[in-house]
């Protein structure tokens, strides 16, 4: 008798191991976002594509909590339904006029499309480093390649190198740097030497924007990156995610104080007729910001990339208030 | 207990001695293992700043050349260890090795853009870059195992319990050098790392050398060690 009640005890005990996993796995699904409508081993990433209605999202893998690529309601196709890819039109408010953009990193396309249809005339080049990526972005997420619109199957820092072999090096005027996913981080994407070569394809009026979170120690190292290569950076932080852009202006373009963002923001606002609130973003600018003080320069020689994204931020935010 | 093969070797040695002895033989072989691995790892990072982080950069180029370049060093080592001291062998590989791995950081750079500036994509280029940079110390590590299992041997039918004990120790090593640096040595400097392990190889070097020409004073006249 005593013997038989060890059993279910033990039992008992192998179901709720069981049962644990097996819950945050229903509890993931709760938060799913439709069902999946295609889904791509490719050479980097597990794609998958799912349908909730008329939105479509694309994430690399499947477990619950990993970061959303993008995002896309397709019979309106001019909403932003993350927060990041409105947050990368804050490059316009230091060259309202580009000519030339270079995105490093497609994922959904968002930023380009969207780029290309306030911008008719803008030439916009794209490096993705895989290859199923640009034709998922075509059939499910509305994006289209054109005459000025072209997609590189490369490394983002292979795509600038070979850019600054070629004679005259062409110049760009808004740089995107969003070349991350939910887990892995290229280390060569962040690196001073790397932020070097960007700056030999970046126009003297143009402006990098680098995606980044702000919520760990990675997003200071970062920040000093950027402060080394360029002397000026400038934040914006997200009201509802935890990512930021890391904005350097080029030598001709000027650094902004919030009343000037939220005024340039108003004029583009009116000339493009903007779906979304460019004045909204512009008021995220925090001037004060700097990198906290113990914060090293990524280099080529070490860049611990991984290990600083598990570290939290020293200072609740990074801002002049800290100590 | 000690097997001598009257033949080849004088019976100089006690059975303590060759037993301390055939220790540091495994040592050897379970530090190159482990300095193998850890160069395999590293190459990675020194190569993707020049070539990206495409899958062949890492898959096909480096893990690639290492095991061309340890089949070259095992048929190598396999041929040389009937004709050299192995001890003079591997003393002098561990300090080539050594000073090659320092030398890494210093000509790496020059080497990868030179190779870039060839034309050559990140398959081809990164392919070249690797042979270039980690082929030669590859080889000469592949050199290890075959001379140590061939030192151990005294007697054929001991051959294949010693084949097994140096690849197993060897591995095994090789596999804490691996996760060791992949998972801890990535928080330090990329230079510093290859150069503080170059000079530890370079250095157990010098001791095996220093090893031999004591033991070799000391026996003189009685036999050179084997």
């Amino acid at each position: 008798m005593k013997k038989s009640l060890r059993y279910i005890v033990l039992a008992g005990m192998m179901c709720l191991v069981w049962l644990w996993p097996a819950g945050s796995v229903c509890r993931g699904a709760l938060y799913s976002m439709g069902r999946v409508i295609h889904e791509k081993n490719s050479l980097y990433n597990s794609i998958f594509v799912y349908q909730e209605g008329s939105v479509v999202t694309m994430r690399f893998g499947k477990r619950a909590g990993l970061h959303i690529q993008s995002q896309v309601d397709m019979e309106n196709l001019r909403e932003h339904l993350l927060e990041y890819s409105k947050m990368m039109f804050c490059g316009l408010l230091y060259n309202p006029q580009p000519k030339r953009m270079l995105v490093l990193g497609l994922g959904g396309g968002v930023i380009p499309r969207e780029m290309r249809y306030y911008f008719p005339d803008l030439e916009i080049d794209v490096a993705e480093i895989d290859p199923d990526i640009p034709p998922i972005a075509t059939k499910y997420m509305g994006f289209k390649t054109d005459d000025k619109l072209k997609v590189y199957v490369d490394d983002g820092r292979m795509f600038i190198k070979k850019q600054l072999r070629r004679k005259p090096v062409p110049k760009y005027d808004i740089i995107i740097l969003d070349a991350f996913n939910g887990d892995y981080i290229p280390f060569h994407l962040m690196t001073r030497e790397f932020l070097k070569e960007v700056s030999g394809v970046l126009d003297e009026d143009g402006v990098v924007v680098a995606n980044v979170f702000s919520t760990n120690q990675l997003f200071d190292a970062e920040f000093k990156t950027f402060l080394d290569v360029f002397q000026r950076c400038q934040v914006f932080f997200g009201d509802l995610s935890g990512n930021a852009m890391l904005v350097s202006p080029g030598a001709k373009c000027e650094v902004l104080t919030v009343e000037e963002a939220m005024d340039r923001a108003e004029q583009i606002q009116q000339t493009l007729e903007l779906s979304f609130d460019l004045v909204e973003v512009a008021s995220w600018l925090d001037p004060e910001a700097v990198p906290d003080l113990k914060a090293k320069a990524l280099t080529d020689d070490l860049a611990p990339v991984n290990w600083l994204r598990e570290q939290e931020t020293r200072s609740e935010k990074s801002s002049g208030a800290e100590r | 207990m000690t097997n001598h093969d009257s033949t080849t070797t004088p019976p100089v040695e006690s059975a303590g001695s060759r037993r301390l002895a055939a220790a540091a033989m495994v040592f050897i072989a379970c530090a190159c293992g482990w300095f193998m691995m850890e160069l395999e790892i590293l190459g990675v990072r020194v190569l993707v700043p020049y070539f990206g982080s495409a899958v062949y950069v890492i898959t096909g180029s480096v893990i690639g050349v290492f095991l061309l370049s340890l089949s070259i060093g095992y048929l190598l080592g396999g041929w040389l260890s009937g004709k050299l001291n192995a001890w003079t062998l591997l003393g002098v590989v561990m300090i080539a090795v050594g000073v090659w791995q320092c030398g890494i950081p210093f000509f790496s750079e020059p080497v990868c853009n030179a190779i870039f500036d060839l034309g050559l994509d990140e398959k081809w280029g990164s392919l070249l870059a690797s042979l270039v940079l980690f082929g030669a110390p590859t080889v000469l590590l592949g050199t290890v195992s075959p001379t140590v299992m061939h030192w151990l041997t005294r007697q054929a039918s001991q051959s294949g319990f010693n084949a097994g004990l140096v690849m197993a120790t060897s591995t095994m090593s090789s596999f804490a050098g691996c996760v060791v640096t992949a998972f801890y040595l990535v928080l330090y400097s990329l230079r510093a790392t290859l150069c503080i392990s170059g000079m530890m190889l370079s250095g157990l070097g010098v001791i095996v050398l220093a090893g031999v020409m004591i033991w070799s004073r000391t026996k003189q006249g009685k036999g050179q060690p084997r």
